[in-house]
């Protein structure tokens, strides 16, 4: 007789918060396509034609010296450079299609492009609210559990650059900190900043240290990929310029994500807006192409609307959803990796925060980005990092890397045996077929409550915002530390004392 | 079986087993609906001279119990708890004429049906089961059931408890017919009336003068239970 299990033991033995594993995720659907090549053509043609006639105002010196070298036109008074559309289109031609980043943890480390998908963590925001201590500004303890529930959600693919900001850090030394917290305590792929030189040789170097490498070997297998925002419209500022510039010397990747808001900083029309997003991201992109002949690179996207009775942007509305599209279809013309964002602007963690981000979601997924940044986190149009929407985003990730799996259809799955077996009015419960299946037939949810209303009820009739509350604390508690290498933790420590000697306000 | 990966224990000899311990191993075989070994157990205990209502309660029913508990936490998926009844039905079917001829009181008996202009028995199933799983005898009526036929069932199976459901609005009022017209024959007092649907809720239940409105499969049984012990309390 064969013995035997103790399902009840195993069960319940079960981690209390059920995630899936980790898996690099591949996109398996024919992306939407909201425009015609036709259309697409005439956009980029726009972008070509104002690139040529107009250009972009570099406010860097040592990028206009660059670009002019490589034969772009450069007025040294008005900083204006003109692109001529054979130097784009020969520059842009030479980013890679698809790249690898390296993480701490080899199994962590994530290709991008083609149909491969990856998420990422929220960045940028100056706030960070829960609902036991409300809206503040973050504290370096702050973005360090931020950090480690980045490391614990399986579904997050990348951390993108500690989530909101240490107000409690001086701003100059702060990126030392947190490049510190982020070696420590992730051993998956992180951001680092790429705002100003120093910020990013910074980086550069700590990851020199810790991967053991030197800038070859870093070059050879990059860990990095930052974002680098141009001032739209059509201004690429020094900080940014000196970012790029650092980054794609050293062989990491750039992600050029003009910040395109139609109706402000762009035209109210999608197909204007898209243009000037487009022009924007090829005129950045041909730089880094000069910079670093072939370096990896992404195209991002970020256009959308504001509110024109109050000129305030909006996340999450038609207009972006169908701009992401569109933008996956600019970013596949060029043949080069494409970046979307999990956006909305709600003010707290509510129906609004979840439908608006469902649309983006849906723009991202279906525009087929193989980075979605923001993926997890991202509260009131960007300015608040919120623990409950990391982890209502989380399960809504988790929702599309299953609905990313493509229904299998075959003799096994066509289940006709089985439909004949069970027969009219019968149920499937107790059939072979179901009970060779059911374990692992269907999504089983993180935050979900599918209980019945008197039960749910019972049990305090507790809300979604409520419910992810509870994990991300529970997540904290079973936070599993990646041990560093002592002397490689030293050596960065070492590193983050010497650069602060000095500094204004460091040392805090 | 999903459970084969986690045989790495080998097997066991149930026979070698001492009392307590072959009631510990007989309850984690219910749970992971081992109906074999269910019956090997239960026939291993009449063999040691158990009397078969102490094999029911302390081997079965409170073996299902942990089913039972498991299941109303989501802990369990349905074809577990289908596989673990059916192993609990496996040692009723043992027990049952033993039981019978040595007048030993049984858990409980229940006629179940879908009410009348309605078709939907999956919910219905369920409690059905469950309640096996619990050790009770359950006569199912089926689907589209009326008036007439529960009453007719009511005299000839004599069940301790009716229990009626419906998935629609338009069929739930059917349940106040059935009872009312038990309340005209004077028989309503004999029997514990349980509704159960999706569209149902407690008030409901008080309204048409059923005992319980239970919300689940689970909280059928525990409801059942504890209805049943109370009447028999009283009686």
């Amino acid at each position: 007789m064969v013995r035997r299990s103790a399902r009840s033991r195993n069960r319940r033995q079960e981690p209390a918060v059920k995630q899936l594993p980790w898996r690099q995720l591949v996109n398996p659907y024919s992306p939407i396509e909201v425009l015609s090549t036709d259309q697409i053509e005439a956009i980029h043609q726009s972008s070509l034609v104002l690139l040529e006639r107009t250009g972009m105002r570099v406010l860097h010196e040592e990028a206009r010296k660059i670009l002019k070298a490589a034969g772009a036109d450069v007025d040294p008074t008005t900083k204006m450079v003109r692109f001529d559309r054979g130097l784009v289109e020969e520059k842009v031609a030479l980013v890679p299609s698809e790249f690898t980043l390296r993480a701490r943890n080899p199994e962590r480390d994530i290709t991008l492009g083609g149909n491969r998908i990856a998420f990422c963590t929220v960045s940028g925001p100056a706030y960070c609210t829960d609902l036991d201590r409300g809206r503040r500004t973050g504290t370096f303890a702050d973005t360090c559990d931020f950090l480690r529930l980045a490391q614990s959600l399986n579904i997050i693919h990348q951390e993108g650059g500690w989530g909101f900001e240490p107000q409690d850090l001086p701003p100059e030394t702060r990126h030392l900190d947190m490049y510190q917290a982020q070696c420590r305590l992730l051993d998956k792929t992180w951001q680092p900043w790429a705002l100003g030189r120093e910020r990013s040789v910074d980086a550069i170097e700590m990851a020199c240290i810790a991967f053991g490498t030197d800038r070859e070997g870093l070059a050879k297998r990059p860990p990095f990929l930052t974002v680098v925002n141009t001032n739209t419209p059509l201004q690429l500022d020094i900080p940014m310029a000196e970012g790029l510039i650092e980054y794609a010397q050293a062989g990491q990747v750039v992600c050029v994500t003009p910040f395109t808001l139609a109706g402000a900083m762009g035209p109210v029309t999608l197909a204007g807006t898209l243009s000037l997003q487009n022009a924007e991201a090829l005129a950045v992109l041909t730089l880094i192409q000069i910079v670093n002949p072939g370096a990896p690179a992404m195209y991002g996207a970020f256009t959308s609307n504001v509110d024109m009775k109050s000129g305030s942007p909006a996340f999450g509305t038609p207009e972006y959803t169908k701009a992401a599209l569109a933008s996956g279809q600019l970013a596949r013309r060029h043949g080069i990796p494409f970046r979307s964002s999990n956006t909305n602007t709600s003010n707290t963690v509510d129906a609004q925060a979840v439908y608006e981000s469902a649309m983006s979601l849906w723009g991202a997924i279906m525009g087929h980005a193989n980075l979605v940044y923001h993926a997890a986190g991202w509260l009131e149009g960007g300015l608040t990092a919120s623990f409950e929407k990391l982890i209502v985003d989380a399960e809504m990730l988790q929702m599309m890397a299953e609905y990313m799996k493509p229904i299998e259809v075959s003799e096994d799955t066509l289940a006709l045996e089985a439909i004949e077996e069970v027969g009219p009015g019968g149920h499937f419960f107790g059939s072979p077929h179901t009970l060779e299946r059911y374990e692992t037939a269907f999504y089983s949810p993180m935050l979900s409550d599918w209980r019945n209303y008197e039960t749910w009820k019972e049990a305090g009739s507790i809300d979604t915002t409520t419910r992810a509350n509870k994990i991300w604390k529970r997540l904290l508690e079973e936070y599993q530390p990646v041990p560093l290498d002592p002397a490689v933790d030293e050596a960065l420590a070492a590193y983050v004392a010497k650069r602060k000697e000095g500094m204004p306000a460091a040392g805090k | 079986m999903p459970n084969e990966e986690t045989d790495e224990q080998g097997e066991i000899i149930l026979s070698d087993l001492p009392d307590d311990e072959l009631v510990k191993q007989m309850h984690d075989d219910l749970y992971d609906g081992l109906a074999e070994e269910v019956k090997e157990g239960t026939n291993i205990l009449l063999e040691r001279g158990w009397k078969a209502d102490k094999v029911l309660n302390e081997a079965l029913v409170s073996g299902m119990t942990i089913v039972g508990i498991d299941f109303r936490d989501g802990i369990l998926f349905v074809p577990e708890v289908l596989l673990a009844a059916n192993s609990m039905k496996a040692g009723m079917a043992i027990l049952r004429p033993i039981l019978v001829s040595t007048g030993a009181k049984p858990v409980g008996k229940m006629v179940i049906g879908t009410v009348k202009g309605d078709i939907h028995d999956i919910g219905k199933n369920l409690v059905g089961m469950m309640m096996e799983g619990a050790g009770f005898e359950v006569i199912n009526l089926g689907i589209n059931t009326s008036v007439e036929k529960y009453l007719e069932a009511l005299k000839e199976h004599r069940p301790d408890i009716l229990g009626m459901s419906a998935l629609l609005t338009t069929t739930m009022p059917y349940m106040k017919v059935v009872i009312d017209m038990m309340k005209e024959e004077g028989i309503r007092s004999e029997y514990i009336v349980m509704v159960g649907g999706a569209p149902l809720n407690e008030e409901f239940g008080k309204e048409i003068g059923a005992d319980a409105y239970c919300r689940d499969a689970a909280t059928a049984v525990e409801t059942a239970k504890r209805l049943v012990a109370e009447r028999r309390a009283t009686a």
